[in-house]
């Protein structure tokens, strides 16, 4: 038997009945009450034979309320993005939106922290203080929050190659980008932000 | 014809090129871009799993506000960028509610947006308002007995499916490619995934999807691939270079922007950016350089 984590060992759980809720709580989270299960999703996804769920199967966990399963799986973390599975599904799901949306829930309300988050959250930070994304800023953060310093440095040894390949061809900026509306684009993310009850 | 132009952080950096050809090539067609000022980052399919699709699509919004007083549709070639603004510009037209509150938002930043735009992909805009006769028309520089792997990707047509093309089969940038005078080879791998963003992130895990789309190119007989998508560029042509190092691959596959090869075949080489390309495409288009 399993046991939510941080729910101590004393409460065992199989069903988290809220847990359904909350995630059709999410902005455009209700589509899920949609799925009828066919399973097209789960054969048009490219990355299907690493993920520990598909998408199908992922969706019935989250009804049954398998939060513990759900947030465990790596199937949010290694979508590609590529829209197959949200243009095919017969019942108009936005399949790629709910796996987004659980990304934002699981490091929102769960854990915070995941290991194949760092890209994003490298992302979202050069976002943030620059408001254009420069590809040499976002990996360094990205090597940063994965391996610290010493990590970023030996990351960026084995990317040299690469690296001095993109610069000598003109395609690596060295001065990174930054717009001049930088504060009020803040302030409409932190109004969006506010606006759905979370603050940075 | 003027549209609003929104380049996209790629187009500043690794996908220079495809902002120098795209924008030769544009004018070559009677089409005139001007860039949104200021505009930002659109959060691509990165920033909604750190704040939500609303927050992403919001911070999206803010171009399209930038851009709503010239009234001009917006040009975008980017096409994770496409996704984002599309998404962002359709729940803005459609969803009374969330126009409500991205209003609000938006007003923070002293801006305003009523959804009073439309978002559009240049190989739409190709496709609608330019037409492949007047590509033909234009072409100065026949690009006979070059044979091409027109390499769609995922999102240019599934981001609104049936916009321009079949999301399952796209059909139109291999007549593009037709019109250019040069020879489409038959690629049934043309809209399978690249990795995306995963191959930034975890570059090892990606190697496989680019393997196969690159070696169905090169089955195929193509010369060079081409795609409308700065991602797909990147991943095909850097992690190429990665699976000859690692894997013992020997593939030498030149990978163009579509409008790169627009601007051989009009004529405006000097203007397509061939000198960003890290596998060389010279060889590939000697007959057809001045």
């Amino acid at each position: 038997m399993k046991t939510l984590k941080g729910a101590g060992a004393a409460q065992p759980l199989l069903y988290d009945c809220g847990f359904a809720r909350e995630i059709y709580a999410l902005e455009g989270g209700a589509q899920l009450k949609r799925c009828m299960q066919c399973g097209v999703c789960a054969v048009s996804c490219p990355s299907r034979q690493e993920m520990d769920y598909t998408p199908r199967r992922l969706f019935s966990l989250i009804r049954a309320g398998r939060k513990e399963e759900v947030l465990d799986a790596n199937t949010i973390w290694v979508c590609t993005s590529c829209c197959t599975c949200r243009v095919r599904c017969p019942r108009g799901i936005d399949i790629l939106g709910l796996m987004h949306e659980l990304q934002f829930y699981y490091l929102r309300s769960w854990f915070k922290v995941h290991s194949r988050a760092s890209f994003q959250q490298a992302f979202w930070q050069e976002l943030r203080e620059r408001g254009r994304i420069g590809e040499a800023g976002v990996m360094l953060r990205c090597w940063l929050k994965e391996g610290g310093l010493t990590g970023a440095v030996l990351k960026s040894l084995e990317m040299k190659g690469t690296g001095l390949r993109l610069l000598r061809r003109g395609r690596l900026r060295l001065i990174p980008p930054k717009i001049e509306g930088l504060t009020g684009l803040n302030k409409i993310i932190d109004k969006a932000l506010a606006q759905q009850g979370y603050a940075e | 014809m003027r549209y609003s132009f929104y380049p996209g952080c790629s187009m500043e950096g690794t996908a220079v090129a495809y902002c120098k050809s795209l924008v030769a090539a544009a004018w070559a067609l009677g089409l005139y871009l001007e860039v949104i000022p200021d505009w930002n980052c659109c959060g691509a399919t990165v920033a909604p799993g750190l704040a939500g699709s609303y927050t992403s699509r919001v911070l999206a919004a803010r171009n399209l506000a930038l851009a709503a007083s010239r009234g001009l549709d917006v040009l975008v070639g980017c096409s994770a960028c496409y996704l984002a603004l599309s998404g962002a510009n359709r729940r803005f037209q459609e969803d009374a509610l969330f126009r409500i509150r991205a209003k609000e938002a938006l007003a923070e930043g002293g801006l305003r947006y009523d959804g009073n735009l439309r978002v559009r992909q240049v190989l739409e805009v190709i496709a609608h308002d330019v037409g492949l006769d007047k590509v033909r028309e234009r072409v100065r520089q026949p690009l006979t007995g070059l044979y091409v792997a027109g390499y769609v990707g995922c999102q240019t047509v599934r981001a609104v499916p049936w916009s321009f093309d079949d999301p399952e089969k796209p059909q139109f940038l291999e007549k593009l490619i037709e019109a250019l005078g040069a020879v489409a080879v038959p690629f049934p791998a043309k809209v399978h995934c690249c990795g995306g963003s995963r191959a930034a992130a975890a570059p090892g895990e990606a190697l496989g999807y680019v393997k196969n789309i690159l070696e169905a190119a090169e089955s195929a007989g193509a010369a060079l691939v081409i795609t409308p998508c700065p991602m797909c560029q990147f991943n095909l042509e850097v992690n190429q270079l990665r699976i000859n190092q690692t894997c013992g691959g020997s593939f030498n596959l030149p990978v163009l922007f579509f409008t790169q090869l627009i601007c051989v075949a009009f004529g405006l080489a000097p203007a397509a950016g061939l000198k960003h390309c890290l596998v060389p495409p010279y060889r590939a288009l000697s007959r057809f350089r001045p």
